[in-house]
């Protein structure tokens, strides 16, 4: 086997492993304010990415469009989620709790994915672009593949300056620390969770769009995604944006490699044997030191 | 309530049941066979979510191991046995569960069950891919051998004994075990529970069930695949089934069951696309409307028909123990049942603590502190908020483990030694904030100090003894109440109660006294001297009320920002300059 397989392979990764890290961001974001795990987080992936495959094909419109489409139109849909269904658990017993979101969450998942199968049919699809490909020594990389990078970067940079930078990155940190200081200091809890699920939820989206673009998609792929997503987010750390940047491409690294070399049905057995693997060696979740 | 009228009717319906399979009705077989194996799913999967509070979203990949186990020793080579190939199942499912509860039981809430819930696809892919072991994607065909009948008869004893043991479990210390974990782990652990051992124990149990349910299931279909036993839309239904009648009470997992396969059979029949959508909506529903589920929700809650379904197990455990309680020993005194600790030479001191140093990143929160305590010593310990008193204790009862130096008990060194051990060393504490087992009774709070305890006692004779701890803390007439009802001067009670029921060598005691009356702070001061006295058990009391020192104290111990800045007699350490000025604030002594 040649080294330029194993370094084409390592470019699919690096390019899948920062999609999950966006996909990552959201649950780490929405878990950080929020609290709730959302079962049903991946699975915004496969369904927007089926969406977005639809648009293309039936109106070839262009992916930009197709991104200022469905990105606020996600968002609106995870506020409103976690507003109808489950804001309202939070007025019970912990344990009552944690077993609502549980459900509705599953619940969602199972909806989401049974409808998206029977609308558009339960096959794989992507949006296919022609673009010029560049080729550097024998490695090949489409031009669309470079714009994906290129947004991945862009989108992990407006993440961290929304974060460091505006009113609602503040109350976002606040009440991932403190969540009744923070209440008292002006930062009203229910409205900062309902934007956090919301803007959560459209990272989801915006790395559905870009994901479509080169992976196919389908309706039933979204849970493993999740898997993987929540294996950043215990080895990256809750909140920390870098470290989940980081994860990320190595588990989409990690991936290829085990395509490649062992066969590609063993790739989605890797996050979960990592999981498992962490948790026995670092029993109190990886501390990462700030700098 | 009368228990022969239920044993007979529970005769009657498993008899009813057992004839079913001869009556010519395959239809109703197949449809009750398939609701004796739901039952036993769910109903083993509440003992670790409903009692022990651990949701494990992965229990159906029990319940596929063991079909597959199965249906691999049935079709090998070796020798083609059905009672052999269950033996395996149930073998490999314990193995795999006990192997996995290691990893898993590192989490905690959802963490626990997103965890859990990632060993489906883990396992959908593992059985896909190792086609020499498992048929891949084809699946194991098994040859037909038209077993209905017998795999019927053995799913209805499963399912009967599914019951049993929750009866059992209901009534053995290790079911007190599982709900005091599910209320607080670390309190649990503090008053001698082996946590991991007990919450692996759990997990097996509950996966042989499931892996039992899933051989019969094999053996009957005669036919197995992945996405049969590790799909996302069957794994589920179980757990929901469970929830929708109410995690957690006796009959719960038995209505849900019944009501939600009910449904199933109803959509099969009527509904013929977006099945999974509609299984969806009903978990969504469920979690949305009634997460404690039906048996819980308010207008069956005020049925009286309805009221010995609805009970939760705490009050089946209370009303039938208590009741042996307090016909047996109708006269409570305030007697402690303990041993008085025999005096012992002075010259090996009870606790050594020697430059013990904790430091929470980089906040130092003790820095090199030492100091003795002699057993039958009564010892203040004062110091400003933050000053590091909580700390040590939590140092002591291995709450925390140390970052540097060494503290020796009865002479053994503390390093590497669990807090469950420690207990049984003899250490018992309180919290300075209260952390009773909220859901419990307050004698079940102080019962289960003595069911963890080294003599390990059963639940009658833990919950008639605990009534003279709770005498001695004069808070016996709240003995019935759940905890949570409790006010914040009772629940300081219980605390001292429910550490004292641990037969302690030593006792913690951390700011009990905050609140109380003047009258009342000396009638716990002659408390806790008669506790030294009485009994020998030496204290370390944390207060900043310092008359009460003053009367109880042999000897004060004050700390500053994680030092040591005093050590001795009350009327020395009051009138130290240093001590004044740093605890009291005052330069002068004040007479």
């Amino acid at each position: 086997m040649s080294i330029d397989v194993v370094l084409q392979v390592l470019v699919g990764g690096i390019l899948v492993g920062g999609l999950y890290a966006l996909v990552a961001f959201g649950l780490s974001l929405i878990y950080g304010v929020v609290r709730i795990l959302n079962f049903a987080h991946g699975t915004i992936l496969a369904v927007t990415g089926v969406a977005a495959s639809l648009i293309f094909a039936r109106w070839q419109l262009s992916p930009v469009l197709i991104f200022i489409l469905l990105v606020p139109s996600v968002f609106l849909l995870g506020a409103v989620f976690y507003r109808g269904l489950l804001h309202p658990l939070e007025r019970r017993s912990p344990l009552e709790a944690t077993i609502g979101t549980v459900l509705v969450t599953v619940g969602a998942l199972l909806i989401l994915s049974d409808v998206t199968a029977v609308l558009a049919g339960p096959t794989q699809r992507n949006i296919m672009l022609r673009s010029p490909v560049i080729e550097v020594g024998n490695i090949v990389i489409s031009v669309t593949q470079l714009a994906i990078l290129a947004a991945i970067v862009v989108m992990t940079l407006v993440i961290h300056a929304i974060l460091k930078a505006t009113w609602f990155g503040l109350a976002v940190r606040a009440v991932t620390q403190e969540p009744i200081a923070a209440e008292l200091c002006g930062a009203r809890s229910l409205q900062v969770k309902t934007l956090t699920f919301g803007v959560g939820s459209a990272t989801v989206a915006i790395a559905a769009v870009l994901y479509v673009l080169t992976f196919p998609v389908d309706p039933y792929m979204g849970f493993g995604l999740t898997v993987k997503a929540f294996t950043i987010i215990v080895v990256g750390g809750i909140g920390n944006l870098p470290g989940a940047l980081i994860v990320g491409v190595l588990l989409g690294v990690a991936e290829g490699l085990v395509g490649l070399f062992w066969g590609p049905e063993w790739s989605p057995a890797i996050s979960v044997i990592l999981l498992l693997l962490i948790l026995v060696a670092f029993p109190a979740g990886i501390r990462w030191r700030r700098g | 309530m009368n228990r022969a009228v239920f044993a007979v009717v529970a005769t009657i319906v498993v008899a009813g049941l057992a004839v079913l399979p001869l009556l010519g009705a395959p239809y109703w077989t197949t449809f009750v066979f398939s609701i004796l194996i739901a039952y036993v799913l769910a109903q083993s999967w509440d003992w670790v979510a409903g009692e022990m509070g651990y949701i494990n979203l992965g229990h159906y990949v029990f319940y596929g191991i063991g079909a597959y186990a199965f249906a691999i020793a049935l079709s090998s080579a070796l020798m083609p046995s059905v009672p052999l190939a269950m033996v395996i199942a149930v073998l490999v499912v314990a193995i795999v569960a006990a192997v996995l509860a290691l990893p898993l039981f590192r989490l905690r809430g959802d963490y626990f069950a997103f965890g859990t819930l990632a060993l489906l696809p883990l396992a959908e892919v593992l059985t896909n891919n190792n086609t020499w072991l498992t048929g891949g994607a084809d699946g194991i065909v098994l040859p037909v051998a038209h077993v209905l009948q017998a795999a019927f008869w053995l799913a209805l004893i499963l399912a009967v004994a599914s019951f049993a043991v929750t009866l059992v479990i209901n009534r053995a210390p290790f079911g007190f075990a599982l709900r005091s974990i599910r209320n607080d782990e670390e309190v649990a652990e503090v008053i001698g529970l082996p946590l991991l051992p007990t919450k692996i124990k759990a997990l097996v149990l509950s996966s042989l069930f499931a892996g039992m349910a899933g051989a019969i299931q094999a053996w009957q279909m005669s036919y197995i695949d992945a996405v049969t036993v590790f799909g996302l839309n069957v794994a589920l239904v179980p757990i929901a089934m469970a929830l929708l009648g109410g995690s957690g009470l006796r009959w719960g997992p038995f209505i849900g069951v019944v009501l939600l396969a009910g449904i199933q059979q109803w959509l099969l029949v009527n509904i013929t696309m977006l099945q999974a959508t509609v299984y969806g909506a009903i978990i969504l529903l469920i979690g949305r409307y009634m997460p404690g589920g039906i048996l819980r929700a308010g207008i069956l809650r005020g049925l009286p028909w309805l009221a010995p379904l609805t009970r939760e197990h705490g009050a089946f455990v209370a009303d039938t123990a208590i009741d042996q309680v307090v016909s047996s020993s109708a006269v409570m005194s305030a007697e402690m049942p303990l041993d008085r600790i025999a005096p012992r030479g002075t010259e090996t001191p009870l606790l050594v603590c020697r430059d013990v140093a904790k430091a929470f990143g980089g906040n130092r929160a003790l820095a090199g502190v030492s100091f003795n305590v002699a057993q039958g010593e009564i010892v203040g310990l004062v110091g400003q908020n933050g000053s590091g008193k909580t700390t040590l204790f939590n140092c002591i009862s291995k709450v925390h483990s140390l970052s540097g130096g060494e503290i020796r008990f009865s002479g053994r060194d503390l390093s590497g030694l669990r807090r469950d051990q420690m207990a049984g060393l003899g250490v018992g504490r309180t919290y300075q904030i209260p952390r009773p087992f909220g859901d419990l009774t307050v004698a079940e709070n102080v019962a289960l100090s003595l069911m963890f305890g080294p003599q390990r006692e059963i639940p009658a004779r833990a919950l008639t003894e605990a009534r003279s701890f709770l005498a001695y803390a004069e808070l016996d007439h709240r003995r019935d109440v759940r905890a949570d009802a409790l006010s914040l001067q009772e629940k300081k009670l219980l605390e001292f109660a429910r550490a004292l029921a641990t037969r302690p060598k030593l006792l913690l005691v951390d700011e009990i006294a905050s609140g109380l009356t003047p009258v009342e702070v000396r009638r716990f001061v002659d408390r806790i001297r008669a506790v030294r006295d009485d009994y020998g058990i030496t204290v370390i009391w944390v207060e900043h009320i310092a008359s009460a020192l003053n009367a109880a104290a042999d000897r004060i111990i004050v700390l500053e920002q994680g030092q040591l800045i005093a050590d001795g007699p009350p009327a020395v350490v009051f009138r130290d300059q240093r001590v004044l000025a740093s605890y009291l604030g005052a330069a002068e002594v004040v007479e």
